[in-house]
């Protein structure tokens, strides 16, 4: 005798009774006379294989299948039916999850091999679920695994340049060439830093689902100049003109317009010209129904043509070699997230200026309490 | 700020279970000549028991403190959790900044919903956000 164990429900004992002559031999049989007695049994045993008749009066047997759904039970389900409702059964396969159904007055080889198959497909149920929660575990770890290193990373880094700034307060009366030293060690710490948090950017944005929220752009795109000048060297000698017109409401994902724009901030900045006199960034904003668009635009260093065809590919350094070769790419790839678009017009000495929109998802909320 | 900042009588509390960081921090604040006295913790229980010892002693604590997110036992958010718990009229008094070494934007929504936290500051200290921290906050 195999240890399987079967649940046979059916309104009537005299089916019961058979089915049990039948198979008590081969496996465990358990039975119930009704779709109540049916739930006290899965209660209270691990049943592998379900065979319940649809007729019975109160429960029906779709119904019990339907009850058990939602509650975890792993079994396999076969229907019983003594008349080929195609309604019945249509409703039964599409609703209740069922594995196969079986016509009344049932044969015992038919019946015996279902029951097998109906077992192999509850061991298969048992070790897919097995696999998903082992895959969630190795996810889990490897997320708090990211997110700590890139702490761990970041934490000495932090405390390194917070050495180059106590050494810039105490040596006042240093030598240039010392003083060019120590700003090698810190502005290469700022970019291991910067390419840090790129690269947790682009895990992060490979990862997370769209979420949707409100947004204010005149208290984002703020908050993006306030951060980004604060940690440029440039401070003081560039001009922010930013014109943003948002009269509607807008939803979308923060964290990764955020990211896009955070990262076409840093570059208007990062990539100035030294020459310039009047260093200028510009940042447009539209706000409509439909979408935000978005300019932002520089006199800076401007982008060779040989250099503007592998912008957006991954590592890529441009002519300058100042960042991690990441950003751009980064926000190409937060913006396909969102179907939104990125366009560059960019001529070498003279400056770069990118386009980029992405729909308001504010507006599939109203089309869709329209309807 | 006032004109003669040394003798401001302000009280600086530095929390970081980091070594390193604290006495890198503390000679920041140092140079930066905000505040007469300046407490390093090394722990954010420890910056508790001094805290709970001392509420009576108005010339003993700190009006603002400077605290680390990731310590080992327990973190920033813990020891705020504690600080809440705090007289009214002692935390209007000391308000608390904290510091970290990365911008996790959960640590960051978590710091816009708490009422008693100012703000965050990224490591390294600079001097000139500590002037601009009093002078917006601390009379």
């Amino acid at each position: 005798m195999s240890d399987i164990k079967i649940l046979y429900v059916d309104d009537e004992q005299n089916n019961l009774n058979s089915f049990k002559a039948a198979f008590r031999r081969s496996y465990i049989v358990f039975t119930a006379i009704s779709a109540k007695e049916a739930l006290n049994v899965l209660e209270q045993n691990d049943i592998h294989v379900i065979i319940a008749d649809q007729r019975m009066p109160e429960i029906s047997g779709v119904e019990l299948f339907k009850m058990i759904q939602g509650q975890n039970h792993l079994a396999t389900r076969m229907l019983l039916t003594g008349y080929t409702d195609i309604n019945t059964l249509a409703e039964a396969v599409n609703e209740g999850h069922i594995f196969r159904y079986i016509t009344k007055p049932w044969n015992e080889l038919e019946l015996d091999t279902a029951i097998k198959n109906g077992f192999e497909f509850y061991k298969a149920k048992i070790e897919l679920n097995k696999k998903v929660e082992e895959l969630q575990k190795t996810n889990d770890d490897l997320n708090r695994f990211v997110y700590s290193i890139s702490h761990e990373l970041k934490a000495p880094l932090a405390s390194i340049l917070g050495v180059v700034n106590l050494v810039k307060l105490e040596n006042k009366n240093k030598s240039e060439t010392t003083e060019e030293y120590w700003n090698i060690i810190e502005n290469s710490c700022l970019r291991l830093d910067r390419n840090l948090t790129n690269m947790l950017q682009y895990y992060k944005n490979r990862k997370l689902a769209n979420e949707k929220e409100e947004i204010n752009f005149e208290e984002l795109i703020s908050d993006l100049i306030s951060l980004h000048n604060r940690a440029t060297s440039a401070q003081g000698e560039l001009t922010f003109i930013k014109n943003i017109q948002q009269p509607v409401v807008f939803y979308g994902d923060k964290f990764r317009i955020e990211i896009i724009l955070s990262n076409l901030i840093s570059n208007a900045i990062k990539y100035q010209n030294p020459e310039e006199v009047e260093k200028k960034v510009i940042i447009n904003a539209e706000i409509n129904p439909q979408e935000a668009k978005f300019e932002i635009k520089d006199n800076g260093l401007g982008i060779s043509v040989d250099a503007q065809e592998k912008l957006f590919t991954p590592f890529f350094r441009g002519d300058y070699q100042k960042g991690s070769g990441l950003g751009l790419y980064i926000a190409k790839e937060a913006l396909e997230k969102m179907n939104g678009t990125i366009k560059m017009e960019s001529v070498a000495g003279k400056g770069t200026n990118f386009i980029i929109t992405i729909p308001n998802s504010n507006q599939t909320i109203i089309n869709t309490m329209a309807k | 700020m006032t004109s003669n900042p040394k003798n401001s009588g302000f009280v600086l509390m530095l929390i970081d279970d980091s070594q390193f960081d604290l006495k890198i921090n503390t000679r920041i604040v140092e140079y930066s000549e905000i505040f007469n006295k300046i407490i390093p913790c090394s722990s954010a229980k420890k910056a508790l028991i001094y805290l709970s010892e001392n509420l009576d002693k108005p010339e003993k604590l700190p009006q603002l403190i400077l605290l680390d997110i990731q310590m080992p036992e327990m973190d920033g958010f813990e020891f705020m959790e504690h600080y809440a718990q705090f007289p009214t009229l002692f935390r209007a008094n000391c308000r608390v900044a904290m510091l970290s070494s990365s911008e996790d934007s959960s640590d960051l929504e978590k710091i816009n919903a708490n009422p008693n936290i100012l703000m965050l500051l990224k490591k390294p200290l600079q001097p000139t956000i500590l002037q601009q921290i009093m002078a917006d906050n601390i009379s």
